[in-house]
């Protein structure tokens, strides 16, 4: 039993929470009624009741911003209307999408890679519902695995969807269609992004999907129109290529993986991609969009004008972005402001013009990533109850999980030309890399961008096996103020994927050891 | 005497606006200061006491670096502060300027110099000291804020500072390389994260770069690492609605089938052993004392509903493995009696069918009240009899049996042995 693996004072406090139900004791039905109905919402607030703070979003960012508020002794209730907790990180984001990026890489794996590593398969067959089954059994324990911290750190968990009332108060309309309210001595909105939508398609996640779709297609599709060449785009893109898919990426930019990805890089995976047998019309906009027949049909040329073209998939994947969601949020009753993109306005302890209205994650300004978010909510509780957190906003990485992966951190080289910072490039790549030689993964390279006088990082770029895994040196390397000979001076474990870390390292401040 | 522009080596003294021994603040002019180029003002970077002036107005070229006055910090006794002499290493005056070559931003803060007036302080390592920190203009977090201060280029350096950490395999490297220790690191001016000496730092020293640049990364880093909040184009307000639209469609709800299982259970034996301890002890408890504690033994490990969901628990029981070790069949219930009192002759029994919850009841409490039943007044619970009461709890569709068990235990518990409960 679970009771006997923590220590006593935690099980009294497990016990406590299941003990709060009010012993009522009442004759008059229309009473006991009530104090029934009260019975079932134990746990909820009651209007009467002000909180220290109640959050409303139970994301990435509400959620850990929870409990950490629980962890600081304040009393806290967060709402959330997805009726699971997690947000769009873990039920239909980074996660349930990790799960299928590392599934379908088995399976492509084990379709198109094993007679050169001496293994003789028989049939293989792909089991779509079971794959998306241990998906979800993936993304059920973690979810289950937040409410139980909830309990852990007495957060108040309410199941509903809130709004502004008034400046302190949030109207919560609860799930089972009642309402109640919360009031709060500091409010956070962390409601977080959705799916920008194209004009002239409208999403049904069946035909025309979004990430949401993307992950929970019922069938493999013969043909996949990506719109959007980002992270988002390519890493669904990659899925359902790997599973069988004729996939054609249409990225309106003159580079796949966003802007903030450096172009070298980027170039790098293109071709790595094409070989997996990804398509890719860069420079290329979509025109219109046809998504009343069977089929749909998207109109596209090229981004400067040029010969229209006509595309039919069978499954079109809008990935052009996210924009924040902060709809019927009641912002219009605080007067709250958003800016043109719709992100809520905020100062740099994240206060929006009503100072106890503080607003963290996708729906304010900032990179929308699910690590960023979890570092400002540590830090927006660090303003309310210490008054000072930090998020140091230089040394945010980011991951794309496609194989290989790509992850950065820091400045491009294209970003620096714009700053106007002399700089020097240090490159290793993983074909000169042991590990990745006898591992038969020798796709990518490790590049290292730092200043040109001081030698000071400024960025690392990867693009390789285990790249999201390895960028968290580079972010440490960065957080510190390091240069690349630091990295260069340091033992890296022989024969492992870092070591080409290391190397690109010393190429940048003198010459790689084995290139 | 600051440098205000790179190129300055002297300057003049116009005019002190700060007497001494008077307080000022953040941000207040202090002197200003003609060179020949312009006159410009010097502000304060933090709040403080003037304690001495050592140039007095109208001084003409006063070498840059060299001491023109002596500031404490705010609250310090501006006649009892001890003036350190003019060069010492700690101060950076002139010749410790020149020995250490540091970078401008120290040459600047040399000439106002700062003193400790507490021994404690002065003492304490750089680390636990911020303000100390921040009064060198080029420290990491206040280097924004010189520059913005000084208008003229290179201001902000870094300041020596006490290296507490092991220091980067670069930096005792370079330190090596040139005849020098690791105490050596001491005194170069540093512009790491929390005054960390990073390799540039060292390059700078040793000359082989611009001085002022790793101040500049830094200066840039610092700015990267904050969130553009500049040019914020605020979106044009959305037209006034009229009515706030309820925040989603309401959807169907889908209430759960429960039924309501009632059993009769005499208090009679409760309202004995009340009275005996109210007799023996001189306490009286009240009924609902004793129903809670019932409550409380008969929901523990009632059976488990037939439906039930994995709790939290389970799932990370389950993640340790542990749900395979010990099966649990049961589970702690979380039910409260309703009570209510019953004239004597009363249907001994009653199970009602599946129970309608109207929603729109529920929200404005307009169900119609019941019958009133209360044959006679039981001291401290209003309502209930003294006789046979109706325990009647709810439950969800498949938790019957879990919901009887509870009520057979609240019965026997009650009924049996009320003395237990309490005693």
């Amino acid at each position: 039993m679970f009771s006997r693996l923590l220590p006593r004072s935690a099980t009294r406090s497990a016990l406590q929470a299941q003990n709060q139900a009010p012993h009522f004791v009442r004759a008059s039905p229309v009473t006991a009624q009530l104090s029934e109905r009260i019975r079932q919402r134990r746990g909820y607030a009651t209007p009467a009741e002000e909180k220290d703070l109640v959050i409303i979003g139970g994301g990435v960012a509400g959620y850990v911003a929870a409990i950490k508020a629980g962890q600081e002794g304040l009393k806290v209730a967060c709402i959330e209307k997805r009726g699971v907790l997690g947000g769009t990180c873990l039920n239909v984001g980074c996660i349930p999408s990790k799960s299928l990026l590392n599934n379908s890489h088995l399976y492509h794996q084990i379709l198109h890679d094993t007679k050169n590593r001496g293994i003789d398969v028989g049939d293989v067959k792909l089991n779509l519902a079971n794959m998306m089954k241990a998906k979800e059994t993936s993304v059920n324990s973690l979810t289950k695995g937040i409410e139980f911290l909830f309990k852990k750190n007495n957060v108040e968990y309410i199941k509903g969807t809130g709004a502004f009332a008034d400046e302190h108060t949030v109207a919560v309309r609860l799930q089972d269609g009642s309402e109640t309210s919360v009031r709060g001595k500091n409010i956070l909105i962390a409601t977080g992004s959705e799916s920008t939508p194209f004009p002239g398609l409208t999403i049904d996640e069946k035909k025309v999907i979004t990430s949401t779709g993307a992950i929970a297609l019922e069938k493999v599709p013969k043909k996949m129109v990506v719109v959007g060449g980002g992270i988002i785009g390519l890493e669904m893109g990659s899925v359902w290529s790997r599973l069988g898919a004729e996939v054609t990426v249409v990225e309106f930019l003159g580079q796949i993986g966003g802007p903030g990805m450096d172009a070298e890089i980027s170039k790098n995976i293109q071709k790595t991609l094409s070989k997996q047998g990804m398509k890719f019309m860069l420079n290329t906009k979509v025109v219109k969009g046809d998504d009343s027949g069977e089929d749909v049909k998207l109109e596209v040329e090229a981004a400067k004008g040029g010969k229209a073209q006509t595309l039919e998939a069978d499954v079109v994947l809008v990935a052009i972005g996210r924009r924040p969601y902060t709809a019927n949020l009641g912002l219009e009753n605080i007067g709250l402001e958003t800016d043109t993109r719709g992100r809520l306005v905020i100062d740099s302890e994240y206060r929006t013009k009503l100072p106890h209205i503080r607003v963290i994650g996708d729906c304010t300004f900032g990179p929308m990533l699910a690590h960023k978010a979890e570092e400002e909510a540590v830090a927006v509780v660090e303003f309310i109850t210490k008054n000072y957190g930090h998020v140091n906003y230089g040394a945010i990485p980011s991951v794309m999980y496609t194989h290989p992966e790509v992850a950065w951190v820091g400045q491009n080289e294209a970003e620096l030309k714009e700053a106007g910072v002399k700089y020097k490039v240090g490159t290793f790549p993983f074909s000169a890399n042991s590990r990745a030689k006898t591992n038969q993964d020798t796709d990518g390279m490790v590049k290292f961008l730092a200043d040109a006088e001081t030698d000071r990082i400024l960025g690392v770029h990867i693009v390789g096996p285990n790249a999201g895994e390895m960028i968290a040196e580079g972010t440490l390397a960065l957080e510190y103020g390091a240069s690349t000979e630091d990295v260069g001076r340091t033992s890296h474990a022989h024969p492992t994927l870092a070591e080409a870390f290391k190397e690109a390292a010393m190429a940048t401040y003198g010459k790689a050891i084995h290139y | 005497m600051p440098a205000l522009s790179p190129t300055m080596t002297e300057g003049n003294i116009a005019a002190w606006r700060v007497q001494e021994g008077a307080s000022f603040s953040a941000g207040d002019v202090l002197l200003e200061i003609e060179t020949d180029k312009a006159t410009m003002d010097v502000e304060a970077q933090d709040d403080g006491v003037m304690v001495k002036v050592m140039q007095q107005d109208g001084s003409k070229g006063v070498k840059v670096g060299s001491r023109i006055a002596v500031i404490a910090e705010a609250g310090d006794d501006a006649s009892t502060v001890e003036i350190p002499a003019e060069g010492g290493k700690e101060a950076g005056g002139v010749e410790a300027a020149k020995k250490d070559r540091p970078s401008p931003g120290e040459e600047m803060k040399g000439g106002i110099e700062r003193t400790e007036s507490s021994p404690s302080a002065a003492e304490s390592p750089p680390s636990s000291r911020p303000e100390a920190d921040a009064e060198a203009g080029g420290a990491a977090d206040t280097a924004g804020a010189a520059q913005k201060k000084s208008t003229s280029s290179g201001k902000q350096g870094g300041k020596p500072q006490k290296q507490t950490y092991p220091l980067y395999p670069s930096v005792e490297h370079l330190l090596h390389l040139n005849g020098m220790t690791a105490a050596d690191a001491d005194s170069i001016p540093s512009s790491g994260p929390n005054g960390r000496l990073l390799k540039g730092d060292v390059l700078a020293h040793l000359g082989r770069i611009n001085k002022e640049h790793p101040a500049q990364i830094t200066a840039r880093l610092q700015k990267l690492g904050h969130l553009d909040l500049s040019n914020i184009q605020l979106a044009a307000a959305p037209p006034k609605r009229e009515v706030t639209q309820p925040p989603s469609a309401p959807t169907e709800i889908e209430i759960p089938q429960e039924t309501e299982l009632a059993v009769p259970i005499s208090l009679s034996g409760v309202i004995a052993t009340q009275k005996r301890v109210n007799d023996t002890l001189g306490i009286f408890l009240p009924l609902s004392t004793f129903i809670a504690r019932a409550s409380e033994l008969a929901n523990e490990e009632l059976p488990l509903a037939k439906n039930r969901k994995p709790t939290a628990d389970d799932l990370f029981n389950s993640v340790l493995g542990l749900d395979k070790v010990s099966s649990k069949v049961s589970s702690r219930g979380h039910y409260i009696p309703q009570v209510t009192g019953l004239p004597p002759a009363t249907l001994p029994f009653r199970r009602s069918a599946a129970k309608k919850t109207d929603i729109i009841d529920l929200l404005t409490s307009s169900k119609p009240a019941a019958k009133k039943a209360a044959p006679r007044v039981v001291p401290g619970a209003v309502g209930m009899s003294a006789g046979e009461n109706v325990f009647s709890v709810t439950a969800k569709a498949g938790e019957e049996r879990r919901a009887a068990e509870y009520l057979e235990r609240m019965k026997m518990a009650l009924e049996r042995e009320p003395g237990r409960l309490v005693l």
